[in-house]
């Protein structure tokens, strides 16, 4: 029953899961993620990885057309049971804890580990020399779980980028990775060196949600069938990822032969900013600006309206409407907004209310506001002396035509500075709904920061479009007030000249 | 036209007012003294709504108020009650965010719905009348004590109220405004309107009242013409202010 009704609602709430039939939605974290999925750093609009390839191999396989869904990898599982995609394919490895939560296709890949180190590392050669020392790698991989077990302190990270730079700066000693990563981030870099040969095999798998069977099976025969053709192979070798051990994924039936025969081509993407293309990058954050501005206005808006209500309710409501009032004043001032964020994106669906991440923070953030405002306006309303409820409900004025007309315009005038404050304020906060994968201007920069390397100039342009957009904000309601001040001056000075 | 009869007031444990009754003929004005606390403003609250009366009956303007009425009743009576009697504040409350024009015609254009422009063009006429014609468009702020009361008592005006309610008139005015204020009040009566005048000003009474209440005690003492009420108070009470007043 609850499950059915989830279903609808994802049904309405998501246009595209109605199209289920057609299309492959697969998740994956974009940010720092070759060779998997990752933006293209000479198109920056567009993603590249042989993953993606992959994808589009296997849906076609599938009779499918493959669409892809950014998202973050520390809550990548989360999102595919809350109904944000229809499958991983993120160099997911299948571990136990996973298994218990989510189905597992046939593997795809086989990897293996590789630990790296500065170039002018003497001290560490191997795994067992890291024991007293701190190791990179990524948070919930199968290097992080061989880490914990050994007994290795580790650190984990968001994505490579960021372990491979502590590396050269010294933060840790080592950095274990997956051979595809440390294939593209570490061994192009000078200063970084390979210690040992590659260990410990693990294979990469696509993620389902439970129950999804006839997808699995539907998923397994494409994966048979794109490794069977060759077509996995030559996407592997154009990304200089094959080794001989993915010859342990072919079905035995078909077990010789075809290794080495397709065209070779090969790519080559260096993660620096020579190859990186700075006018689509630029677009893409005037995109992902746009974004931001349009979360900012609609949580506004429901920041204001809501907030206003809050503020009668709680200093003119009757004692229960009161209480309520200043629950929630006090709930949603007293609890960080990225909480409530991820409560509603991940804890909601769980109730059978899913919405979509950009309307989660446009929601979320609404509600988080709102009790601020409240009680700029509640403080705003207490400053109107009840005289003017008095004069002008002794001039036959209704109660709700004298708080339109006499108290509302009076009371604004008092909480415009405050509101500015506020929405400014809201408009950078905009950037924790980067942690429900909303792809406004904080991930946008993270993504193509991670894909660039270029953390200071991308991080200047970046400030520079929040100042863009916050700067006219608080000259525009600088002007208002002004404007709402020097009216009756103005006035007065033109009645007098006119007189 | 007022008649009030019996009227009484009790706030919790205090008795406010008691037994009160008088009559308030078309065309007067009706002053009301007594030392502070008397219950002279709560009647004049009474008599706009404000304070609901726990006892007897208040008419005004041919709207009857009453005791025993249900709390609803009541309150749908009040709102009718506004429409004929207007009330000029001591400390006028002007809306601040306004203009001299756009704080009178505020009420009639959004409560009567009448059209903004006949209504400004009256408010115009009438500020005309009290020598505000060039500050039609100033804001409360820049207007002095004298010319803020005016602007409120157009601002009643323009309600076209039966009877008008003044609370402590004079106690911003220095004595040369306050005889202006007394030809203007005077000015309005003779055109037809009717006003209840809580003051202190002995003065001024003599100047605009035609009749005199003095209230001690929320008691009415004395009801009288205003120069019997002045200078021949029959009451020891009403003779004991009168000798000490002014």
């Amino acid at each position: 029953m609850n499950k059915c009704r989830l279903l609808l609602l994802c049904l309405l709430l998501s246009p595209t899961v109605a199209h289920a039939q057609a299309v492959l939605r697969w998740g994956a974290d974009p940010s720092g993620g070759a060779p998997y999925v990752f933006t293209d750093p000479a198109h920056p609009d567009k993603y590249v990885g042989y993953e993606l390839e992959m994808v589009e191999a296997l849906a076609a396989a599938m009779n499918r057309k493959s669409v892809f869904v950014p998202t973050d990898w520390q809550t990548i599982v989360t999102s595919l049971q809350r109904g944000e995609f229809d499958v991983v394919v993120n160099g997911l490895e299948p571990t136990e804890d996973r298994a218990r939560i989510i189905l597992f296709s046939k593997p795809y890949y086989i990897f293996q580990l590789q630990l790296t180190v500065r170039k002018n590392e003497t001290r560490i050669n191997s795994l067992e020399d890291c024991r007293a020392r701190t190791v990179g790698t990524l948070g919930n991989t199968a290097a992080s779980r061989l880490l914990e077990k050994e007994g290795v302190p580790f650190k984990g990270y968001e994505d490579p980028v960021g372990a491979y730079r502590d590396l050269e700066l010294g933060r840790v000693d080592a950095v274990l990775m997956d051979v595809p990563m440390e294939a593209f981030y570490a061994r192009p870099n000078p200063r970084l060196k390979p210690a040992g040969e590659p260990f410990m095999r693990g294979a990469y798998v696509i993620g389902l949600r439970k129950g999804d069977d006839a997808l699995k099976a539907e998923v397994d025969a494409g994966i048979d069938k794109i490794v069977r053709d060759g077509t996995l192979e030559r996407i592997l070798r154009k990304w200089n990822l094959w080794n001989d051990a993915q010859l342990d994924l072919r079905p035995r039936t078909a077990a010789d032969g075809a290794a080495g025969e397709p065209k070779q081509e090969e790519v080559k993407y260096e993660m620096t900013s020579s190859s990186f293309n700075w006018s689509e990058a630029i677009w893409r954050l005037t995109r992902a600006a746009l974004v931001t501005v349009l979360l900012s206005l609609g949580a506004m808006v429901i920041a204001v309206t809501l907030g206003l209500g809050l503020a009668v309710g709680q200093s003119r409501g009757p004692s229960v409407v009161r209480f309520f009032c200043t629950v929630y004043v006090e709930f949603f001032r007293g609890t960080p907004v990225l909480v409530q964020l991820l409560f509603l994106y991940f804890g909601l669906p769980l109730v059978g209310l899913a919405m979509p991440g950009w309307l989660t923070a446009l929601v979320g953030l609404g509600l988080n506001y709102a009790a601020y405002e409240s009680q700029v306006y509640r403080a705003a309303l207490e400053a109107i002396p009840k005289g003017q409820y008095e004069a002008a409900y002794a001039l036959g004025m209704s109660p709700v035509l004298a708080f339109r007309r006499i108290v509302l315009p009076q009371a604004l005038r008092i909480a415009l500075p405050p509101m500015t404050n506020d929405f400014v304020s809201l408009f950078k906060d905009t950037s924790v709904a980067f942690a429900i994968s909303v792809w406004e201007l904080a991930t946008a920069y993270r993504e193509l920061a991670n894909a660039s390397g270029e953390f200071m100039l991308l991080g200047v342009i970046v400030s520079a479009f929040y100042l863009l957009m916050s700067l006219p904000l608080a000259h525009l309601a600088r002007r208002l007030e002004l404007r709402l001040q020097r009216r009756q001056a103005l006035r007065a000075v033109e009645a007098e000249v006119a007189g | 036209m007022i008649r009030i009869e019996g009227l009484g007031k009790v706030a919790g444990e205090t008795r406010i007012l008691r037994g009160v009754s008088l009559e308030v003929e078309p065309r007067t004005v009706l002053g009301i003294i007594g030392p502070s606390g008397s219950g002279k403003t709560t009647l004049l609250r009474c008599m706009n709504g404000f304070e609901r009366i726990t006892e007897g009956s208040l008419e005004a303007g041919g709207v009857r108020l009453e005791a025993n009425l249900s709390e609803k009743e009541y309150q749908r009576r009040v709102k009718q009650l506004r429409r004929q009697v207007g009330m000029v504040f001591q400390h006028f409350y002007l809306f601040p965010h306004l203009s001299v024009l756009g704080n009178i015609s505020e009420a009639p254009v959004h409560v009567l719905k009448r059209s903004r422009v006949e209504v400004e063009a009256e408010a115009r006429r009438l500020l005309e009348t009290v020598g505000l014609g060039k500050s039609a468009l100033r804001y409360p702020e820049s207007l002095s004590g004298g010319e803020q009361q005016r602007v409120a008592i157009v601002r009643a005006l323009a309600m076209r109220p039966e009877v008008l309610l003044f609370d402590e008139p004079t106690s911003a005015l220095d004595p040369r405004r306050s005889n202006e204020l007394a030809v203007t009040l005077r000015g309005l009566v003779e055109q037809g309107q009717t006003m209840v005048i809580v003051t202190h000003s002995m003065k001024f009474l003599e100047d605009v009242a035609d009749r005199v209440l003095y209230m001690e005690s929320g008691e009415a003492v004395e009801l009288g013409a205003t120069a019997q009420i002045l200078n021949d108070p029959q009451d020891p009470r009403t003779r004991d202010f009168i000798s000490h007043a002014d």
